[in-house]
């Protein structure tokens, strides 16, 4: 019984978190794109909570946890901050527009699905679909990041791109070893510091960052 | 005895780089900061050997708590680590010099300078030695970030802009590998017990051929595409040309000679496990498929280029192409020659770099039709460069020819699965299409050869413009220059017994013999 309820709660848990991608694909303020990524990332503390809980691997509270200080926390106050430097507060030009994105959007979900399909039956029978749904996030963040064009909807695209995996790793297989998830989390904080560090210096060189303007180098 | 040496040699590798680091950020003075790099290179190196020849007496062996991993192949990797990195430390010990004496680098980003460097060499090392495939990832992005500010160390519009591409295309390809490697944790649920050892290579590869072949498929194709963009395979190339464009000489050299190659590892390692579930034709075709399209795609690039230095990136394109298409058809032959093909890139790459360099900042411009008369100029250099061009286009007396041969001759025998080859796909099985794929490679290796020579004739030749200082002092630079084309000369006629061994075996090692 509870563990029935535990799967429909993490499905649940998953299905929010797909859902945020389609907000930050519809959405054109800078600022927001940040505030519904750290929704996405207390949706992924969550479920890896909840996964935690239902399971009784107690690392997992550790990445959960984790999860809440540097994605809630940390990287969307890092990244405001940035875009408080900025003179451009929305994306002005898109490379594709809304509803057209969210379309592709839909695709790319059915797409997972398709793609994960033979392999699903062989996972943990609480979390299954959670595979499927991670990797609809991955390509939705993909996505994002080749249809805007600020450096900072790039960068949250990435960090969207590092939620599914991390879906994909707590909720189909219940946690990497403990020492891996630590040093994605390293990499995951120090590459969100680093491309903060590039927007403030694309900003000083080119007086924007709009990553269109990065066309200097050619054949 | 021997416990105590390969635990104290594996912790060496790990530490003298660190510690390396820290102290960079600590010191000020230049010749204090390559005194560090130089002595954290030697124990590097002399590690190394010490470890190589353990793995050659006793064969594989995890230390440390399992947590690092040698074997034959993951001990070639780190020769290659270590001599080039030395190169490169050796020929900074002049550039750097005279870029802080001609203000280019402020002498106070100096330790910035040494403080990455070392972290990328870390990186790398870690990325090599680790047993986990996961913990192999976490190191190959460390390698990303470490290198990015690198990259665009000299701060202007262009290195920026090559800095961030590098940055965002390579995260995001990696992330795609990190995707894979949760895939081949996922495989093995049902099949390890002990979940916090399930991603160690140790524990994969005896069980490997009981893991699921579906996820085990869907693993390597994301992991092929993600570790790939780190080796510039095309169609996720389109970073590296810039970035080697970019970044400082000595930067460029590590990543075209070693960074690629532990990437290329990466691939390998995930390779092995899932030849042991899949047919091996599997990853063998999509290698080379990439392998082929890198190849081509680079040869007629090479054509068009007018900027020497993404005359060589297109070329290490092309050479990690010719590779990947030894590895693709397999056998003896093949993996052998691309294992070979990898270390004789390095070396000549690294020449490359190192003359392009010194070229650029004689000549300051990157555009090949702004320099003529190198050889004027610049005597052992324009020698250097000469010896590059003929040596990366595959001719004699570089061992890139011996190499190059071998993987061509793979092609042409494959199809004969005696020696261990892969089957090709059915359409290229028949004797048409490997004949067909024969004459792509021979024709894109004819492309190349006359792109790059001509290109590098032009520069050589000539007479230089009336305002370029001519001639050239010997430097501390010359020396790596001058051991790496010897090397290559030699490898070219034979190669040391020790080193042909240890091919050898990380060859078997492939081709899970």
């Amino acid at each position: 019984m509870l563990s029935e309820m535990g799967s429909q709660l993490i499905d649940l848990c998953s299905a929010l978190l797909l859902l945020t991608c389609f907000a930050i694909v519809a959405q054109r303020r800078l600022a927001a794109c940040v505030d519904l990524f750290a929704l996405q990332s207390a949706f992924l503390a969550g479920t890896a909570a909840l996964v935690g809980f239902l399971t009784d691997n107690h690392h997992v509270y550790v990445t959960a946890a984790m999860t809440g200080v540097v994605k809630v926390i940390i990287i969307p106050v890092v990244l405001k901050k940035v875009i408080q430097r900025l003179n451009v507060k929305r994306e002005l030009v898109m490379n594709v527009n809304v509803p057209v994105a969210l379309l592709i959007c839909g695709a790319l979900v059915i797409l997972a699905f398709f793609i994960t399909r033979p392999i699903i039956p062989l996972g943990h029978v609480l979390t299954r679909d959670s595979l499927a749904i991670a990797l609809a996030i991955i390509l939705i963040g993909l996505f994002t990041m080749i249809a805007r064009q600020k450096a900072v909807t790039q960068l949250v695209g990435f960090l969207v791109v590092e939620n599914g995996l991390f879906l994909g790793a707590t909720a189909a297989t219940h946690g990497m070893p403990f020492v891996v998830e630590l040093g994605v989390f390293f990499d995951v904080l120090v590459a969100a510091l680093i491309a903060g560090i590039y927007t403030n210096r694309l900003q000083d060189a080119f007086d924007s960052v709009d990553t269109s303007h990065l066309t200097g180098l050619k054949e | 005895m021997t416990d105590w040496l390969v635990t104290a040699a594996a912790a060496m590798l790990v530490v003298a780089p660190l510690l390396a680091g820290g102290l960079s950020l600590a010191v000020r003075r230049s010749s204090l900061l390559h005194a560090i790099n130089l002595t954290s290179m030697g124990l590097l190196v002399v590690s190394e050997i010490l470890i190589s020849r353990i793995v050659l007496n006793d064969g594989s062996l995890a230390v440390l708590g399992a947590s690092m991993y040698f074997d034959a192949l993951s001990v070639f990797v780190l020769f290659i680590i270590g001599t080039v990195g030395l190169a490169c430390s050796l020929y900074m010990r002049s550039y750097l010099d005279e870029q802080v004496a001609r203000g280019v680098i402020a002498p106070n980003r100096l330790n910035l300078f040494f403080f990455l460097f070392h972290m990328f060499l870390l990186a790398m090392v870690l990325a090599t030695t680790a047993n986990s495939i996961g913990v192999q990832w976490v190191a190959v992005e460390a390698t990303t970030l470490a290198t990015t500010f690198l990259i665009a160390f000299w701060r202007r519009r262009e290195s920026l802009e090559a800095g961030w591409k590098y940055l965002i295309l390579c995260s995001v390809g990696i992330s795609l590998a990190l995707f894979g490697v949760v895939l081949v944790y996922y495989s093995s649920l049902h099949v390890l017990s002990d979940v916090g050892k399930a991603l160690n290579v140790t524990e994969l590869l005896p069980v490997a051929d009981r893991l699921n072949q579906h996820v085990l498929k869907l693993a390597f194709i994301f992991i092929l595409v993600g570790y790939g963009t780190k080796v510039g395979l095309v169609p996720m190339h389109s970073w590296l040309p810039d970035a080697y464009t970019e970044a400082p000489a000595p930067v460029v050299a590590m990543l075209a000679g070693v960074l690629e190659v532990v990437a290329v590892y990466a691939i390998l390692r995930i390779k092995m496990i899932v030849d042991h579930a899949v047919p091996a034709s599997f990853s063998g075709n999509l290698l080379l498929l990439l392998g082929f399209a890198s190849f081509v795609t680079a040869a007629l690039f090479i054509l068009v280029q007018r900027n020497y230095k993404r005359l060589f990136a297109y070329s290490s394109i092309e050479h990690m192409g010719i590779a990947m298409i030894g590895f693709g058809i397999g056998g003896t032959v093949g993996t052998f020659g691309g294992l070979f093909h990898l270390l004789n890139h390095a070396f000549a790459k690294s020449v490359a770099f190192f003359a392009a360099g010194n070229v650029h900042r004689r000549f300051r411009t990157v555009d090949i039709s702004q320099v003529q008369g190198v050889m004027v100029a610049q005597p052992w250099t324009a020698m250097a460069l000469l010896f590059a061009g003929l040596a990366l286009s595959a001719l004699p007396p570089g061992a890139l020819f011996a190499s190059e041969t071998s993987i061509v001759t793979a092609l042409t025998a494959s199809g004969g699965a005696e020696n261990g080859a892969v089957a090709l796909s059915a359409p290229l099985a028949g004797e048409n299409g490997r004949m067909g794929l024969v004459a792509v490679f021979l024709l894109s290796a004819v492309l190349a050869f006359g792109g790059l020579i001509y290109r590098v004739t032009t520069m050589v030749w000539g007479t230089p413009q009336q305002d370029i200082v001519q001639g050239e002092a010997w430097t501390a630079g010359h020396v790596p220059m001058v051991l790496l084309i010897a090397a290559l000369v030699g490898f070219g006629s034979a190669l040391p017994p020790p080193l042909r061994e240890l091919l050898g075996r990380a060859t078997n090692l492939l081709l899970l013999q």
